[in-house]
């Protein structure tokens, strides 16, 4: 496979292939061992190679050989030799000299002796390889043959490997051959197909009991579990090898992974694992292998696993969330006078199906304490609550939604719903969590893209692809930019910077790509087709070769700290210039400082005129370079994705190592949802097909998963309790036709998630009251079906927004900048990571939030996890809380606040009292709690008073704890 | 609730202080009634019977060195300069041999050889089960200490302390579940106590020392009784709230957490308060009268949370950035082993006279060990491959020395127990079948050992 790729590459790239005569062979030349002896291998002659020079061949890099590696794929001996003796480095160069020209065809041989490295391969200077993976310790490959010409004025031929970045080449071997014909295979050596008699009695005595005792369990047609793909109960099986390759190669044994394994010479794969079978027994395998592995065993086993393991796709589509979006009948209902929506139709006929009937209405004054901290986090103001009340024309209620949905305080409150799930952080999440000032951007967007409306389609495809899509105007292609601050928000890994694990970030966009937009656990299929969904492990490098393609923005690290790749916002088809524009700044930096440290050097030694001369020259760069650094760059850069340099499709990667590669997959869509390619003419990433691919009709998920969203955060819990899975580990929806009406509903309606709500919260469904009858308890104490509005608690954000709200606190401005030390001053390390915890008057969506340090407020109260998608809340309950409400500084203050404002309105005790309750529950304060408070006050101001506290401030320090205690109420935190 | 028809304030008063506040059965009652158990925290069962009911898990940060500690290696001592071994920092590079700065001798009747870093741990050998064929899957101090406390060394995911917190519950409601007595922040920071995805009852509670050891402990109303007035008419508003949504559970629960809160205000402190604690006691532990930050501290006020019920105490020794991690000098180690050595010892001898080290596992592990060549030019590297690790009490066979290195201390070769292995065998002495206990999240069953781990029955005595 890795050999097709490669031939497509050639062609691909272009390189001259001469056209070769058909069924001849290549003329073998030479082949040298690098830093190695003479051999014989495949039959032919290898000549030996070392450092003091070989005649017609030169190789420059470092040598190296270790012959103690394990090879993978194990093979002959005389190969195995070759290949564990190399020349490395991060530019290695072979080279032959004196050939007569003509075309030519080079075959060389790679290893890896430690950990994966990358690196591009070129013959006579163009690329044949580009950014090869060597594979984890001692993986080898065979790679070419490929094509080129030699040319008389020169007679060279040269094979250079360069590593861009880290990367350090282990070349081991070199076949020279010349004309355009075939270059042979080597042949694999045969199994024994014709066994004799004694070889049958061989394998029955001495092999199949070993197989049926120590084997089967794990490595059968009847295993429970088939571990590592291997099945050694039939000949097909044996002959096909495993997930890691061949188990045996013919007439070798030392070369056969079942023997190695069997001798457990590599920690992990030793087997039996427990314990090593007697060394006779390894030695009668040994000789059955050196037999050619006879085996009588006709039954194919291995076809029988194949078709048990392979999806059937029909099927696999008929799974519920899979099954196209329908229309479904609106349903008929017995109490025909109850609904006023189709809502409460579906809702109702569950109801009474289930012999439940629904709750009465609730009081106006809960509706709209609900409705409005449903859109906006906070509580209605006491005015509000009036102009409600006295409103009694049928239009009352959505006059408010109207209202509430117009507030910028609504983008506030739900663009946070939708930066839990894609676990929007202030930080990288690298071992030293380092702060990514720009990702703001980003999180003001989401929250504009709520207030604004913006159609659900746009929404998912500014995020996926908002750089590559048309856009009229500067502001646009600013805003579609910085959308795709989605993919850069991926969460980074480590510390590491040789080996950087690039993979487990691209494994944290398909995870939450899947999660948010499908409802779909994607990354189960990342070591292994999914489990319980029909998700294969080629569809998840399917669209793994999309983020490869993709190039995500550096946030820095501990050992590589500049921000780099980051995005200039700058107008359409400016981007190139912008670049330039960057690339000029750095490169004047560069030459700047190299001249300074010359300089400075030269300063040291020199004296009179000279000196001066210097020391101005050297004050001159200082100048230049400082006044660059602390000029603003002519644009604003976004922490957000642009294309990656290299665009391609990737391997498979087996138990998804990427220094175990397999097959390459083409870019693709989900195959249960048609697996559409990306067209061959694409010389895109593919994430503008993905978004289209997402939010095309073939895809039902995208609009039910968003649609019980919504619903999900109107009622506390979805139609579908697993929001982020739709799967079959999911939860079946509770009202699966209500659910497909909402999502057309939503999709037909142009994806207006306003229009959403003014649906749902109009409906009567959602104008019910939070209490339920007994009976309704006992037959649904999870109140699937809805008979009575789900009484809920506030969540972290709404709980101290509304304090400072209520302390007449809250700065709703546009919130700054995150104080972050400059840029400069970074010094982040694994041993003094980046942690801080800004103080903030602003809503708390806007408090800086990192990866990998939970904020002490947001922790206690079962804030968003910043390090992986939240599709809901828990809602906890304790003592922590309890504690915070009753000695935090913060909770202290805007009680004494919020007194204060209450005694300002200048009220007797009464009123004061009955603006309090209006203030914080939206109600009227009954006659026995206006009496116990009055009662409380005097009792506090006589403790007050009696310890020694002025007596101007004994009064506010009662109020003060009158409000401590009202933020203490459970009518306080939970919503009716 | 009968106080809405009082009108006397005097009387008012003392319903509000006879209300539930004071008496936890009120709640308790209304909370058995609504036939629910929402307790989550209640004390629960394992699978099958524990050997130990808690854990102290004594983390020492930045990767102890095996073989200057407890995997004796005379080939080391033959150290010379030529030979080499792996060396440096994150890379496989050979370097020199590094001799172990300290001798080895037996301890107790097993005779369990320890080196001289820890005289005072090796006196209590028999009591001791170390094992010196630890490995795990990083060299990244980070990784490596996320690993060790979660089973995960990259992804976030539930603490070894919430996960038992979730099996077990907690035999008192007045502390919390898990307590990380950490003055220091580790590495990987709030993530090695973090709950993750587990319900936030489970989060450890971070202790930091110092005069305020819990965020919120101190009562921030100077007035004696201002707090408490506050309670009682919190109480009694709330009871008329619930008095019509009896059958929501959480509204009861909640108003538990606030009798708890308050009861933590005293009980906590109490805990924290060694005042009581006799100069032979202190004396054990290291912990001179009045200090509250020390490693002794820690181990004494671990000794103490055990005693009240408190189900996994971590005690994080030293902090990311001052540490075991001794690259350029491992004569260092010297500092960081008298800091802890007597205090543990004190803390394995006072369990051991209370009777509690039958009942309670202690641990004591570091992320990762050391490399055999030289780093820097007297230092050690990272090295994941091997390490050492100990357990006592609970279950645990003491005088044993499990697993073994090649010569070098450098690679394991017999009985390897890697992390998850660990990680099984703490929740097995609890009782736990570590394959079943789990979580669902995110589409799955989460568990502590990931998909791997096995007990080690060998180490059980």
């Amino acid at each position: 496979m890795q050999h097709f790729s490669v031939m497509g590459m050639v062609c691909a790239l272009g390189i001259a292939v001469s056209p070769g005569v058909a069924g001849a062979d290549a003329d073998f030349i030479r082949a040298l061992n690098l830093n190695g002896p003479a051999l014989v291998i495949d039959g032919r002659e290898w000549e030996a190679e070392t450092e003091s020079g070989t005649d017609g061949f030169t190789a420059k890099g470092k040598r190296f050989s270790d012959q103690g590696v394990l090879l993978r794929p194990p093979t002959d001996a005389a190969r195995t030799e070759m290949i564990r003796s190399s020349v490395w480095g991060g530019t290695v160069t072979l080279e032959f000299s004196g050939l007569k020209p003509g075309p030519y065809q080079v075959v060389l041989y790679v290893w890896e002796d430690n950990h994966t490295e990358q690196f591009d391969l070129l013959v006579n200077g163009k690329v044949v390889e580009a950014g090869f993976y060597s594979g984890s310790r001692g993986m080898w490959k065979r790679l070419g043959p490929w094509r080129t010409e030699v040319m008389e004025s020169d007679g060279r031929l040269t094979v250079t490997a360069r590593g861009p970045g880290h990367g350090a080449a282990n070349l081991s071997g070199i076949e020279l051959w010349s004309g355009s014909g075939t270059v042979p295979e080597p042949e694999p050596p045969a199994f024994n197909t014709d066994p004799s008699a004694d070889q049958i009695a061989f394998f029955e005595n001495r092999i199949r009991p070993v197989l049926i005792e120590s084997c089967y369990e794990c490595h059968s047609a009847e295993a429970e579990k088939i571990k590592g793909g291997l099945v050694l109960d039939s000949r097909a099986g044996v002959h096909a090898g495993g997930d890691t390759g061949p188990a045996i190669m013919p007439g070798v044994p030392e070369a056969s992974l079942l023997i190695q394994a069997l001798n457990h010479l590599s920690e992990d794969m030793a087997m039996p694992p427990k314990r090593k079978l007697p060394a006779h027994v390894i030695a009668d395998f040994e000789e059955w292998v050196r037999m050619g592995a006879p085996d009588p065993r006709d039954t194919n086993t291995l076809a029988a696993v194949k078709a048990r393991e392979a999806i059937d796709w029909e099927q696999a589509r008929q799974w519920w969330s899979f099954r196209p979006l329908a229309t479904p009948d609106v349903p008929a209902v017995a109490d025909s006078s109850w609904p006023v929506n189709d809502i409460d139709r579906f809702v109702l006929a569950q109801q009474e199906s289930a012999g439940l009937s629904p709750a009465p209405d609730a009081d106006r004054r809960a509706w709209i304490r609900r409705a409005t901290y449903d859109l906006t986090g906070l509580p209605p103001t006491p005015e509000e609550v009036r102009s409600f009340l006295e409103d009694d024309s049928p239009e009352a209620g959505a006059t408010v939604v109207d209202r509430l949905l117009e507030s910028p305080r609504y983008g506030e409150r739900w663009g946070r719903h939708w930066l839990d799930v894609v676990r929007y952080a202030d930080t990288a999440g690298d071992n030293s969590d380092y702060p990514v000032p720009q990702m703001r951007f980003y999180r003001d967007w989401v929250i504009d893209a709520f207030n604004r409306d913006m159609p659900y389609d746009e929404f998912v495809r500014s995020q996926l692809a908002g750089d590559l899509l048309q856009s009229e105007s500067t502001d646009q292609r600013k805003q579609q930019v910085v959308a795709t601050g989605y993919l850069a928000n991926s969460r980074r890994f480590g510390s590491r910077v040789d080996d950087y694990p690039w993979h487990l970030t691209i494994e944290d966009t398909i995870d939450n790509v899947g999660r948010s937009f499908l409802g779909l656990t994607l990354s189960c299929a990342r070591c292994h087709d999914h489990k319980f969904d029909p998700i294969t492990q080629k569809d998840y490098y399917a669209l793994y070769g999309i983020f490869h393609s993709t190039r995500y923005p550096w946030p820095g690290i501990e050992l590589d700290k500049k921000q780099r790749d980051f995005v200039p916002l700058v107008p359409p088809g400016k981007l190139d210039d912008a670049r330039t524009t960057l690339s000029d700044i750095g490169k004047r930096k560069r030459e700047l400082e190299r001249d300074i440290s010359g300089l400075k050097k030269e300063l040291a030694g020199s004296e009179g005129d000279k000196k001066n001369n210097i020391q101005q020259q050297l004050q001159q760069a200082e100048e230049e370079l400082e006044k660059l650094i602390s000029t603003p760059l002519p644009f604003t850069m976004a922490y957000a994705v642009s294309e990656g340099s290299r665009i391609e499709d990737v391997p498979v990667q087996h138990k998804g190592d990427p220094a175990k590669p397999g097959d390459v997959v083409r870019r693709r869509f989900l195959t249960v949802f048609g697996g559409d390619q990306l067209p061959v003419s694409a010389e895109s990433s593919g994430r503008r097909h993905l978004a289209e691919w997402i939010l095309a009709e073939q895809t039902p998920l995208t609009a039910r998963v968003m649609a019980n969203r919504i619903w999900q955060h109107h009622f506390g819990q979805g139609i579908v309790t697993t929001p982020n899975d739709f799967g079959k580990q999911g939860k079946p929806p509770t009202h699966p036709e209500l659910l497909d009406y909402l999502a057309v509903r939503f999709r037909d309606g142009g994806w207006s998630v306003k229009a959403m709500h003014r649906l749902i919260m109009l409906s009567r469904t959602y104008g019910q009251a939070a209490g339920r009858s007994e009976q309704s308890v006992t037959a649904d104490p999870a109140n699937r079906l809805l008979s009575g509005f789900p009484r809920r608690r506030l969540d972290a954000e709404s709980i101290r927004d509304t304090m400072l709200f209520l302390g007449g606190n809250l700065d709703l401005g546009p919130a700054p900048d995150h104080p972050f030390p400059p840029h400069d001053k970074w010094n982040f390390t694994q041993h003094n990571p980046f942690k801080a915890v800004y103080p903030s008057n602003h809503r708390s969506v806007y408090l800086m939030t990192q990866r990998i340090q939970r904020h002490p407020f947001l922790a206690i109260f079962d804030g968003a996890d910043p390090s992986t998608s939240t599709p809901s809340r828990t809602t906890s309950t304790t003592p922590l809380q309890a504690l915070w409400l009753l000695n935090d500084g913060f909770v202290h203050e805007q009680a004494f606040r919020t007194a204060r404002r209450l005694l300002d309105m200048d009220l007797n005790e009464t009123d004061t009292l009955h603006s309090a309750s209006e203030m914080f529950f939206a109600r009227r304060i009954t006659l026995p709690e206006i009496r116990m408070a009055s009662h409380f006050l005097s009792d506090a101001r006589e403790q007050l008073a009696g310890s020694g506290i002025a007596r101007e401030e004994v009064e506010q320090q009662a109020w003060a704890a009158y409000i401590r205690v009202l933020f203490r109420l459970n009518e306080f935190v939970y919503l009716d | 609730m009968k106080s809405s028809h009082l009108l006397n304030r005097r009387e008012v008063l003392r319903s509000m202080v006879g209300s539930s506040l004071l008496m936890p059965g009120i709640v308790s009652h209304l909370l058995a009634e609504s036939g629910h158990t929402t307790d989550p925290l209640a004390p629960k069962h394992p699978h099958y019977p524990a050997r130990a009911k808690r854990v102290i898990f004594i983390f020492s940060n930045g990767g102890v060195s095996q073989m200057d500690t407890f995997d004796y290696k005379p080939e080391l001592f033959k150290a010379d300069g030529k030979k080499t071994g792996v060396g440096g920092g994150l890379s496989n590079q050979q370097r020199a041999l590094l001799r172990p700065l300290w001798d080895f001798r037996p301890g107790g009747q097993c005779g369990t050889l320890v080196s001289d870093l820890f005289p005072h741990l090796r006196e209590l050998m028999d009591d001791i089960c170390v094992i010196r064929s630890m490995k795990g899957d990083d060299n990244e101090h980070y990784n490596a200490t996320l690993g060790m406390h979660t089973g995960s060394f990259f992804f976030s995911r539930p603490s070894i302390g919430s996960w038992v917190s979730y099996g077990l519950g907690t035999e008192n409601r007045n502390l919390p579940s898990f307590v990380a007595l950490a003055p220091q922040m580790p590495y990987a920071g709030t993530q090695i106590f973090n709950n993750d995805f587990l319900p936030a009852y489970h989060q450890g509670v971070r202790v930091i020392g110092g005069s305020e050891p819990i965020a919120n402990l101190d009562r921030r109303t100077r007035q004696k009784g201002l707090q408490e007035l506050e309670l009682g008419l919190a109480d009694i508003l709330n009871n008329r709230h619930l008095k019509p949504r009896a059958a929501d559970t959480d509204l009861a629960a909640r108003i538990r957490s606030f009798e708890t809160a308050f009861h933590m205000q005293t009980d906590a402190q109490e805990a924290f308060d060694l005042s009581r604690e006799s100069d032979a006691t202190l004396g054990l532990y290291d912990v001179e009268r009045g200090n509250n930050d020390s490693f002794g501290w820690q181990c004494l006020v671990a000794r103490r949370l055990a005693e009240r019920g408190v189900r996994f105490v971590e005690i994080v020794d030293g902090s990311s950035s001052k540490n075991w991690d001794q690259h350029g000098n491992m004569a260092e180690h010297a500092i960081h082993a008298k800091n802890i050595d007597k205090p543990i010892a004190g803390l394995l001898r006072d369990l051991k006279a209370r009777g509690m080290l039958e009942d309670t596992l202690v641990v004591w592990t570091t992320e990762f060990g050391r490399t055999p060549g030289v780093d820097g030019t007297k230092g050690r590297g990272h090295h994941s491959a091997s390490f050492c690790s100990w357990m006592a009490g609970g279950g645990v066979r003491g005088g044993l020395a499990y697993g073994a290195t090649d010569e070098l201390a450098s690679t394991v070769v017999e009985n390897k127990v890697h992390v998850h292995d660990f990680h099984a065998t703490i929740l097995h002495l609890l009782g736990f079948d570590h394959e079943q206990l789990t979580y669902h999240h995110g589409g799955r069953d989460y568990r502590l050992t990931d998909v791997f781990g096995n007990v080690v029955h060998d180490i059980l005595a």
